[in-house]
């Protein structure tokens, strides 16, 4: 190797980093500008442009009044001593809130708050635990909602994976003939079987509890309580499979339907290669980015939860949470979710970016040419 | 023989030692069960079906007439029995601003007597029956059903019901009447003001019946030539156009309103003013915009602040203000609604008369399996936990304080059926009141006396020096000398310092004197753990508050000198206690658990309340979970070790270093074995929290002094029936006499129960023609004689008898009627 060739090289490579590093910084950039404008608007949206103060300036006066109306002292009151009391009560409830600052100043201060990932303190809601730190809060549901819908979202796509890999190759067959007559039945959601799976196997043959995540009251002993969170467990995911597993087995086996016919495919079942080595490398690798995308975006969407299904089931999950958080307005909690939700998404989609450069041959960088 | 003898022997031992067992379950003390546990389901029908399934108990929640279908179920369900509450209230409000609005457009109802007319217009009975499913009582005047003074002005809130029985050819004359005064026309059967409709924005609430209620009243009012519309909405969506828009821009003409009582009124007096006029403590533009009539003003004003000097005066005012609320109308009544509390089969709990099953104080102390004693039950409520827990300033939401109140003991519960109070560890009261002030004895175990004046002591503790941590005199503050309109001495029973905490501590003294510290620290700005949201209410307590004097420790007796007072002397009584009974605003609370919550506030860790929390930016303290029981535990072992007493300089006087040990030691054992600082005296413990589980563990306290069934005689509330019997025709001129037979629960209703029974005699004009009290002739009959001179004044044709039933152990009246034909 010349000395020539080398410094080439160097800068050939000099070169690629550069060219990766502006590449990433650029997605960066505009990963970043969107995350601002999504939260800023959902900022507006949760405060309906401000006119949410309105709304709750009328139930803190609601709550004042009716508490102020209920105080034995008032009979012994003055008009004047009447209306200062309850003014004074407003403004310590209108002060508690921040409300004593314009919306459009504290939207900023939302802003920068959540961008900062410091999410403060609820304004209404508290963790169930008592803490009003939003971190808190949503850190406390968190593994709930990761116990069911981890579980229940990979069974869910493992299982379809596989048996529509299984169908793509089976094409027609009883089982394949199933699975496009059972697609439809996801038509309704998982709650909605959830319901029937509660009458049935709880209240019909009493096998598995109505809902909740444990026994009630919880079993002391570790690996009962293990136990009995298995026992909880199976009807919800029954019910997010049974919402959702046929309809995806279905899209999944179409999409691998297309790419099984692919000339190269049939080439290789021409050359006798196995049927275990045609899925593995001339059906799954090509479509492996696809199915990265689906599942790293299925995978971030178990933060949200699912707010039916965990009301259905009783599961103190982020789901329940964010319903919450919506009906008593409370900003602080809202941006919470979805500003985590909105960071976890931009470094998805980021990271997806670099993972199809590694999966599919056929990406890269800034325009150089495929290798044939 | 020998043999025959030891059998006998050991027969007779078995049979006294099962004696002996049932003697023993017959005095258990405490609560019935032995454990209760406590689930949340936000679904009732989930919630009846694990019922009639078997996996929980009771449900605390009320289902109310939305659930119609679900009240149904229980009805018919072998597997579930019920419980009625009547807490809840609708009624129509109107927006009085006009007659017309800033931009021009009419408001027909600026006029009192179109408001009034909707009285006529609409048909109660018809909401009750049709929209209700009878789950709902209707609703003429302002007083509740059931409420004390319900019962008290029977006959004359009868007479208003009829006046005010629908009639919609009397509303649609006086409506056309008033709208061509205000220069509308009626064209093409539609009204029509400077050539536009006359719409009418109808703010109806969609969560409840309230929406089929608005949509009947937009049918009537279609009906009678308005153009309507309906905006349908929930509370938040709703609240901008009705409650704190201003009525001058006429967002909406009318309202679906609704309103929640949790207990029973003893004393409706002030609810003219907060109803009606812009006196009220809804401070906001609607209620400004309310102009009552000069003379119901000031009715509404007297009865308000209680400026009357009898129950007769008070009776009188009430009349004439009932009567000139119905003319002002700025809000109409429609229905009481009722509650629906569904219970396994065997399940028994006093409930409260307006609060059901989760508002009740008894229900711990009652609740139990009819065919078992101990056992463990499962309840339900829809939501629970939802705020921190403490006594000071914790959760105060309906379903948390249930549980609370399940882990306190009280010094008075009120009565579920009346509201009045009856002593638990109150031995019993004295009140002195001054003379001419209208108040009234129900009970015995209070005595009430008139006296010219009270003089407060000089030596009665009247303020408190934060800095220097003690009480300051009357003397040192008004050596010009206190009086007080009321003096109240409570004493407490010998046995009171022998009753126990749940942590194995004694109740003492020093929980009492914390208490009374408590009314005046955190208001004070000196005091390490002042807080500013608890002043107003300080401004208010101090408007009242003459003195209060700790007369003997042992048996205890305290005064309690005060200018505030209430109709019944035994909620006066109770006034002056609840102000030294260690039950705070949301639950109860020993000297020991609270210092410690002290000293963290103190050291700006945690706070009490959730304003002074988020002013220092820390956790709002709780008891039983979170990170404050990390603060509360880190600081337990300096605490236990210094034996911290809070406010040494005064607590120290009533503490003895002894009984400041055995606290400490008692709260860090009490801790280890449970993980929180919830120490109560109720029948039940906190046994543990699972707050994210949402699962509440309570187990009986067995140190509770009381026997079980202390309270059973409240397990169903005994509403008198009736019936008449006489004849069906009477003769003009001549006496006719009727029986008037009263039952509770099929059995004759003692004489001794009863209040009173009297009857309202309607003539064909459907006018009172006669009134007056019917005479006890015994148990279960009343009888009652027309004279020949009384059926007299009585006009031809059909004459309604309506007897009014007001017993002593139930709020609610009851009424049965009669029509008689009358002729010559």
């Amino acid at each position: 190797m010349t000395a020539a060739s080398t410094t080439q090289g160097a800068r050939r490579a000099e070169s690629s980093f550069v060219r990766v590093a502006r590449y990433t910084g650029v997605r960066l950039i505009a990963v970043l500008v969107t995350v601002v404008v999504g939260v800023y608007l959902t900022i507006l949206i949760a405060n309906m442009g401000g006119y949410v103060d309105e709304i709750r300036m009328g139930q803190i006066r609601e709550a004042v009044g009716l508490m102020a109306g209920a105080n034995p002292d008032l009979p012994f009151m003055s008009d004047e001593e009447r209306i200062a009391y309850v003014e004074q009560l407003v403004a310590i409830e209108v002060e508690r809130l921040g409300m004593d600052r314009p919306f459009l100043l504290r939207s900023f201060t939302y802003l920068a708050n959540a961008l900062t990932l410091n999410f403060g303190r609820a304004e209404q809601l508290i963790s169930d635990s008592g803490s009003r730190l939003v971190r808190l809060i949503i850190i406390e549901r968190l593994p709930s909602t990761l116990y069911l819908f981890a579980t229940g979202q990979l069974l869910l796509f493992g299982s379809a994976i596989l048996l529509a890999l299984y169908l793509s190759q089976r094409y027609g067959s009883w089982l394949d003939r199933l699975v496009v007559a059972l697609a439809p039945t996801s038509a309704a959601p998982g709650w909605f079987y959830g319901i029937f799976l509660i009458l049935i196997f709880a209240g019909i043959l009493r096998l598995l509890p109505f809902g909740g995540m444990v026994d009630t009251p919880p079993p002391a002993d570790r690996l009962q309580y293990a136990l009995s969170l298995l026992k909880h467990l199976i009807l919800p995911i029954s019910a997010i499979l049974m919402g959702a597993l046929w309809q995806t087995t279905y899209f999944w086996r179409t999409f691998f339907l297309i790419y099984s016919r692919e000339d190269y495919v049939e080439m290789a079942r021409a050359k006798g290669l196995p049927p275990h080595l045609v899925e593995r490398r001339y059906i799954l690798r090509p479509t492996l980015p696809a199915i990265v995308t689906s599942f790293a975006l299925q995978l971030i969407s178990m933060w949200m939860g699912a707010i039916v299904l965990e009301t259905v089931f009783r599961w103190p999950g982020i789901g329940q949470l964010f319903f919450r958080a919506i009906g008593s307005y409370d900003t602080p909690v809202l941006l919470g979710i979805v500003v985590t939700y909105a960071y976890l998404l931009a470094v998805t989609v980021l990271v997806l970016e670099i993972v199809y450069a590694i999966l599919d041959p056929r990406v890269r960088i800034e325009g150089r040419k495929a290798e044939a | 023989m020998t043999r025959r003898i030891v059998a006998f022997a050991l027969l007779t031992a078995m049979v006294l030692g099962l004696s002996a067992g049932s003697a023993a379950q017959t005095v258990r003390r405490g609560a019935w069960l032995d454990e209760i546990v406590v689930v949340e389901e936000p679904s009732s029908p989930a919630a009846l079906t694990r019922i009639e399934a078997g996996d929980i108990n009771a449900f605390f929640w009320g289902m109310a007439a939305a659930d119609l279908y679900r009240y149904r179920r229980i009805v018919e369900s072998p597997a579930m029995s019920y419980v009625e509450s009547v807490g809840s209230f609708d009624e129509l409000t109107f927006n009085p601003h006009g007659p017309t609005f800033r931009d021009g457009r009419l408001n027909p109802f600026a006029v009192p007597r179109i408001r009034e007319a909707m009285n006529w217009l609409v048909d109660r009975d018809y909401i009750v029956k049709e929209l209700y499913g009878g789950l709902a009582v209707p609703r003429y005047t302002m007083v509740h059903t059931a409420a004390a003074d319900y019962a008290r002005l029977a006959d004359i809130i009868r007479v208003i019901d009829r006046k005010y029985a629908p009639n919609a050819t009397l509303a649609q004359q006086v409506i056309t009447e008033e709208m061509r005064k205000l220069g509308a026309e009626l064209v093409g059967g539609k009204w029509q003001y400077k050539g536009k409709p006359v719409t009418l924005i109808f703010a109806i609430r969609i969560e409840d019946v309230r929406k089929q209620v608005g949509d009947y009243v937009s049918g009537l009012l279609e009906g009678i030539g308005f153009t309507v519309e309906r905006r349908y909405g929930t509370s938040a969506e709703l609240s901008p156009l009705w409650y704190s828009g201003d009525p001058a821009d006429g967002k909406f003409h009318i309202y679906t309103g609704g309103w929640i009582r949790g207990a029973i009124n003893r004393d409706e007096g002030g609810n003219f003013d907060f109803f009606y006029t812009p006196r009220s403590t809804m401070v906001v533009p609607l209620w400004q915009a309310y102009k009552p009539d000069p003379e119901f003003d000031a009715v509404a004003l007297r009865l308000s602040k209680r400026e009357f000097s009898s129950m007769e005066e008070r009776r009188e005012l009430f009349a004439k203000a009932l009567e000139l609320s119905l003319k002002d109308s700025v809000r109409i009544w429609l229905v009481d609604r009722k509650s629906i509390w569904a219970t396994q089969k065997g399940v028994q709990a006093a409930a409260d008369l307006c609060g059901g099953l989760s508002g009740s104080l008894l229900w711990p102390y009652t609740i139990r399996y009819t065919d078992r004693v101990g056992g463990s039950m499962r309840i339900a409520s829809t939501s629970m936990l939802t705020m921190p827990w403490n006594p000071v300033g914790g959760s105060n939401w309906i379903f948390d304080m249930t549980l609370i109140r399940a882990t306190s003991d009280f010094d008075l519960l009120p009565d579920p059926y009346t509201g009045l109070f009856w002593p638990q560890r109150l031995a019993r009261a004295e009140v002195y009141a001054k003379q001419g002030l209208p108040i009234a004895r129900s009970l015995d175990w209070v005595t009430l006396n008139f006296v010219e004046t009270n003089k407060v002591p000089a030596d009665a503790w009247v303020d408190w020096d934060a800095k220097a941590q003690r009480f300051i005199t009357a003397g040192e503050k008004f050596p010009e000398g206190r009086e007080s309109l009321i003096k109240t001495v409570l004493r407490y029973p010998a046995d009171l310092f022998q009753t126990k905490w749940h942590d194995g501590s004694n109740f003492s003294l020093g929980d009492m004197v914390l208490r009374i510290i408590m009314l005046f620290d955190r208001s004070k700005p000196e005091s390490a753990i002042y807080d500013s949201a608890s002043v107003p209410g300080f401004n208010s307590f101090m408007g009242h508050f003459r003195g209060v004097k700790i007369v003997s420790r042992n048996p205890l007796v305290i005064e309690w000198y005060t200018d505030r007072y209430y109709p019944d002397v035994e909620w006066v009584a109770a006034d002056g206690s609840a102000f030294v009974w260690p039950y705070y605003a949301q639950g109860i609370g020993p000297w020991h658990t609270l210092a410690l919550s002290i000293l963290a506030e103190a050291d700006k860790k945690i706070a009490f309340t959730a304003a002074r929390a988020t002013a220092l930016k820390v956790e709002h303290t709780s008891l039983i979970a979170g990170p404050s029981l990390t603060v509360l535990r880190n600081m337990l072992p300096g605490a236990a070790r210094d034996k911290i007493l809070p406010y040494e300089p005064t607590m120290s006087q009533f503490v003895p270093r002894e009984e400041s040990w055995a606290r400490w030691n008692n709260l860090v054992r009490w801790f280890a074995q449970r993980g929180h600082f919830w120490v109560g005296n109720g029948p039940y413990y906190l046994e543990k929290v699972f707050p994210v589980e949402k699962v509440v563990h309570l187990k009986r306290f067995a140190d509770f002094p009381d026997p079980a069934g202390k309270w059973d005689r409240f397990g169903v509330a005994a509403r008198p029936s009736g019936t008449i019997t006489g004849p069906a025709r009477i003769t003009i001129g001549q006496a006719a006499t009727f029986d008037v037979r009263i039952t509770t629960g099929g059995k004759p209703y003692p004489v001794k129960d009863m209040q009173e029974v009297s009857f309202l005699l309607f003539d064909a004009k459907g006018e009172l023609a006669l009134t007056g009290p019917i005479t006890a002739v015994s148990d279960g009959l009343w009888r009652l004689t027309l004279t020949a001179a009384q059926t007299g004044r009585l006009p031809a044709g059909t004459t309604t008898l309506e007897v009014v039933m007001v017993s002593k152990l139930v709020a609610v009246p009851s009424f049965v009627s009669l029509d008689i034909v009358t002729r010559r």
